[in-house]
């Protein structure tokens, strides 16, 4: 996982398990609780979501805002040419991040 | 969601409440004009008719139900449509869009069944994620989705990989040692690792949503310097934050 690995590089030692962590927690990562908030607000509770998108903005600013719509939207999409093609995890990828998968409780 | 007012022909950001990237900007305008032409297997009408259903696929009543239960294929229906797309194709978009974590492979052999090509179906996901990618971002910034261009005329491509094959997914794909110079470029700034494969069959849908990739992730290229940030956001806020996305949308890819 590449948060693992930007972790590794700049020495900080992210919580993985913060991502898909019931409730919000940063795992570490600076504003990483209103990235998990924004999220599960566009996702599971719509009527949040403006809250959310004014948090982050004011914890992160106005162009990262921008960055964040576009790493959500795209990752949104990006599920669909995965589940619908059926291509599976490369096997490399899959054992490098077992223990990750594990400690994440993630199957597949 | 409600749609932009205007001809569809040109995609901007002018009323947005924050700033666009120009780059995004220009990568969303180059993915409406992909949008509205022929594609290898389907006529820009067809490819923007897909993209109406998309839109509409989550206001449908039987994909409410299928979502909510147990089993999707133990509720039975009718879909609610907004074109008069082949029942195939809207039951592929439907399912897709709005359950797209409890596909198997049973729905792309009773695509084929129904009639789809495998080329048909790739080139369909393919808009179909477009789509997403650009509406899920407006959606996300709390302004207007863009009206659907008009298509453009003209007849599909229809050209297959020669060098596509079966095994790595359920639909076939081209390994890159596979290439040829046909589709020359399609891995282009791309690792072609398996997801960037997953479209393959139709090249231009690959070059299509990695560009659109590319601006609105990383390009594949930067994944992995992390000692340079090119984004407002850091290389960790952004796996952070997709990370989540893809946990909350069951995407353990």
């Amino acid at each position: 996982m590449l948060l693992r690995g930007s972790g590794e590089h700049t020495g900080d030692d992210y919580d993985l398990t913060a991502i898909v962590a019931e409730g919000v927690a940063d795992g570490g990562v600076a504003a990483g609780a209103a990235l998990a908030a924004y999220a599960d607000a566009f996702f599971l509770d719509g009527s949040g979501f403006a809250a959310a998108r004014e948090r982050l903005e004011r914890e992160v600013g106005k162009e990262a805002s921008v960055d964040a719509a576009a790493v959500l939207a795209i990752f949104n999409a990006v599920v669909r040419i995965a589940d619908a093609t059926g291509i599976p995890l490369e096997e490399t990828k899959a054992r490098m991040s077992v223990d990750i998968r594990d400690a994440l409780g993630l199957e597949g | 969601m409600p749609v932009t007012a205007g001809t569809g022909e040109t995609l901007e950001y002018h009323r947005a409440p924050l700033p666009v990237r120009d780059e995004l900007v220009a990568a969303h305008q180059r993915a409406w004009e992909r949008l509205r032409g022929p594609g290898e297997w389907w006529t820009g009408t067809m490819r923007v008719a897909i993209a109406k259903e998309t839109r509409a696929a989550p206001d449908c009543a039987l994909c409410e139900a299928r979502k909510a239960a147990l089993s999707p294929c133990a509720v039975t229906g009718t879909h609610t449509a907004a074109t008069d797309l082949p029942e195939v194709l809207i039951e592929l978009l439907h399912r897709t869009r709005t359950d797209s974590g409890r596909l198997t492979r049973q729905v792309y052999d009773d695509a084929l069944a129904g009639g789809l090509s495998d080329s048909e179906y790739v080139e369909a996901i393919g808009v179909m994620a477009t789509v997403i990618a650009i509406d899920t971002f407006c959606d996300a910034m709390g302004i207007a989705r863009h009206e659907l261009p008009a298509p453009a005329p003209g007849d599909p491509r229809r050209r297959r990989p020669a060098g596509a094959k079966d095994g790595l997914a359920w639909v076939p794909t081209v390994a890159p040692e596979d290439v040829t110079e046909a589709e020359a470029g399609m891995y282009d700034g791309l690792a072609a690792v398996n997801i960037h494969r997953a479209l393959s069959l139709v090249p231009a849908e690959v070059e299509g949503f990695f560009d659109l990739d590319a601006v609105q992730y990383l390009p594949d290229a930067v994944l992995r310097d992390f000692g340079t940030e090119y984004r407002s956001l850091t290389h960790a806020q952004i796996e952070f934050l997709a990370g989540r996305v893809s946990a909350i949308n069951q995407c353990f890819y």
